[in-house]
């Protein structure tokens, strides 16, 4: 199961959820091992029952004032039987600070107490979003991820079959790159969502020129951290004999990380201009989202046409001709 | 060259399925290949061309194979047609 280190967290979120540690750094030798939070108010009363431990344990304006109107011995012999609890950390919001007592206690039991300068209800739902994504079912794929017209484009593919250079075409016709080569894909509200696996920067090789810089390039409207991904694009070369698809009528999926979505098998030949190719993809997606679907239609006008001249007997027809 | 006629006989005509099914038999060709009906002649490798011809049940088509393999590319397209595309 997956745990994230207490003290990586702290240095790499305490911007973020405005986040200062109370307790000693020795207490940071802990780690997180749920996406849930917990509010310990009844914990905080004695009611240990059923009482989530594992969860980073939130504490409000109302924990602080109840502890606060405690008496001393009733504060210090609640707050030890908490502390028993294998508890990942404590959280303060609003910039409140603890009783001095807790803060001795987790200390000794070796648990951290942070302090933060948000609200609860904001820290509480920015703190969920966060390990909701760390805990989510994840995956590195080899592709590249660029933002069309909206639609998460996945392109994959062969090394070498021009993944790169169709993104560098389509940025250079104002779309925007998520990463390239290799795409972290999260299941995030039972979507898919991808972003780069490096905090580096938007960089790209492209063969036989070597590591180029997009953002630096083409300046920040041509790159993205993340971007659901609505449709997955094989390239693949191009071969006589083999079926591509030609009216559209059959929509073909991929199962990535229990989420489908639809795949496009799309032959590329020397020559060919795939960057447009993609445009129409991610256009004929939006549409097709919005009810309407081109195949269908078409073949539906043709199918009446067809019915329709088949019921006039074919003397008839003749006549009219 | 090589000239057929034949009819449609299956009664849904020629829908999206068996336009597919001939235009992708078809291009497996080196023969140009072109259908006929009354004065409109399409491409029979291109899907749009053999769609919108929008040939009905009972109507006749003239097939038009030209090049090295003609004689083997009538032959697989008739035979679709003779098979109705595995419809009624």
């Amino acid at each position: 199961m997956k745990k994230i280190n207490l003290r990586e967290f702290y240095n790499t979120r305490k911007d973020q959820f405005s986040l200062t540690l109370i307790t000693g750094p020795k207490t940071l030798d802990n780690s997180i091992s749920s996406k849930y939070l917990n509010r310990p108010g009844l914990a905080l009363t004695g009611y240990f029952e059923r009482f989530s431990n594992k969860r980073i344990q939130i504490l409000g304006e109302t924990e602080i004032s109840y502890l606060q109107s405690l008496k001393e011995e009733e504060l210090y012999d609640r707050l030890k039987e908490l502390l028993l609890f294998d508890i990942p950390c404590f959280i303060v919001t609003k910039g409140l600070t603890v009783p001095a007592q807790m803060e001795y206690l987790a200390n000794e039991m070796n648990v951290a107490i942070f302090s933060s300068r948000l609200l609860t209800d904001i820290l509480f739902h920015a703190l969920r979003k966060y390990l909701e994504d760390e805990f989510a079912p994840s995956k590195s794929m080899h592709g590249t991820l660029v933002d069309v017209f909206g639609q998460g484009l996945l392109l994959t593919g062969k090394s070498g079959i021009g993944k790169s250079e169709c993104a560098l075409d389509l940025v250079e016709r104002g779309h925007r790159l998520i990463t390239d080569d290799v795409v972290k894909v999260i299941m995030r509200d039972e979507k898919l969502v991808g972003s780069s696996n490096n905090d580096f920067g938007a960089f790209m090789e492209i063969r036989g020129v070597g590591l180029v810089d997009i953002e630096k390039m083409f300046g920040i409207q041509a790159v993205r951290k993340e971007k659901s991904i609505d449709v997955q694009i094989e390239l693949m070369p191009w071969h006589d004999n083999l079926d591509y698809e030609r009216i559209g009528l059959t929509d073909n999926f991929v199962d990535i990380l229990n989420v489908k979505i639809p795949i496009i098998y799309l032959p590329v030949s020397p020559g060919k201009n795939v960057s447009v190719i993609m445009e129409v993809i991610a256009m004929n997606h939006i549409l097709k989202m919005y009810g309407y679907d081109a195949a269908k239609v078409f073949t539906k006008r043709l199918q009446e046409d067809l019915q329709r001249k088949s019921k006039i007997p074919a003397a008839e027809q003749k006549e009219q001709e | 060259m090589i000239r057929k006629t034949i009819v449609i006989e299956n009664k849904l005509g020629m829908h999206a399925r068996p336009a597919t099914m001939i235009v992708k038999a078809a291009t497996k060709y080196r023969s140009e290949f072109r259908i006929r009906k009354g004065d409109a002649e399409i491409n029979g490798k291109s899907i749009m061309g053999v769609m919108t011809l929008a040939a009905e049940y009972n109507s006749e088509l003239e097939l038009i194979a030209d090049g090295v393999d003609e004689e083997y590319l009538i032959e697989e397209i008739a035979g679709l047609f003779a098979s109705k595309f595995g419809e009624e």
